[in-house]
């Protein structure tokens, strides 16, 4: 049972990992990152909303795989870290193939003390 | 059942296309621009999210209503309309990040 769930859970491990081990971006630290994660959820849930509702559904989940929890209307609350997983790893290649910003640069070693992503906002 | 029903799915990642193509232009975004840059985070993000998706759909964690897909399919039963989610979505939050960073620079 909740084996999307757990999957899920990895999946964000995996790709803070990802960047706090191996492409150290800096993204995470960086008040755009959240801005523009919010917009996309905002979105999400429309595109998601419409993707899963019950009435219709597009996707169908195995009842067991999932904790059966679904936010708002029908859509799976796994399906929000699954979002977070997917376009965080993309945002992180991308600023790893682009060049340094200031933005990150300004609040790099020195600045900040704490490794919490959520804090800086 | 109206058969534009089977294109549901491909219909709405184009509707994401087209919704998020002014961040590129209107907002000065340079996401589309960058080819390469673009391949570059998304040829990795595609696989990995692929080979996750085709796990899954073995497993039956995950099925596709068969009303609203075309029914063509990629090796390891994965729907075309998968692989353009996993092209698509992280397209329009390339767009959107870079937006809210030309939006917060012109604030600076």
């Amino acid at each position: 049972m909740w084996q999307y769930t757990a999957a899920a859970v990895v999946g964000v491990v995996g790709v803070v990992l990802l960047e706090v081990r191996v492409l150290r971006t800096g993204l995470l630290r960086t008040r755009a990152y959240w801005i523009a994660l919010g917009i996309c959820y905002a979105f999400m849930i429309a595109v998601n909303g419409w993707l899963t509702k019950l009435t219709a559904p597009i996707v169908l989940y195995d009842p067991d795989a999932t904790t059966g929890w679904r936010v708002p209307w029908d859509i799976p609350v796994e399906d929000y870290l699954f979002g977070f997983a997917l376009l965080t790893l993309a945002m992180l290649l991308w600023d790893a193939a682009g060049p340094k910003r200031r933005d990150v640069r300004a609040m790099d070693p020195a600045e900040v003390t704490v490794s919490s992503p959520a804090r800086e906002t | 059942m109206a058969a534009v029903d089977r294109y549901q799915y491909l219909l709405l990642m184009a509707g994401c296309v087209v919704v998020t193509l002014p961040l590129e232009f209107a907002f000065g975004a340079r996401v589309w621009r960058q080819p390469r840059r673009l391949l570059f985070a998304l040829v990795p993000t595609v696989i990995v999210f692929a080979l996750w998706d085709i796990a899954a759909i073995a497993r039956e964690q995950w099925s596709f209503n068969a009303h609203y897909v075309t029914g063509r399919e990629l090796p390891g039963n994965l729907p075309v309309e998968e692989l353009a989610f996993f092209v698509v979505i992280p397209i329009c939050g390339l767009l959107t990040l870079e937006a809210v960073r030309r939006i917060l620079d012109r604030a600076r």
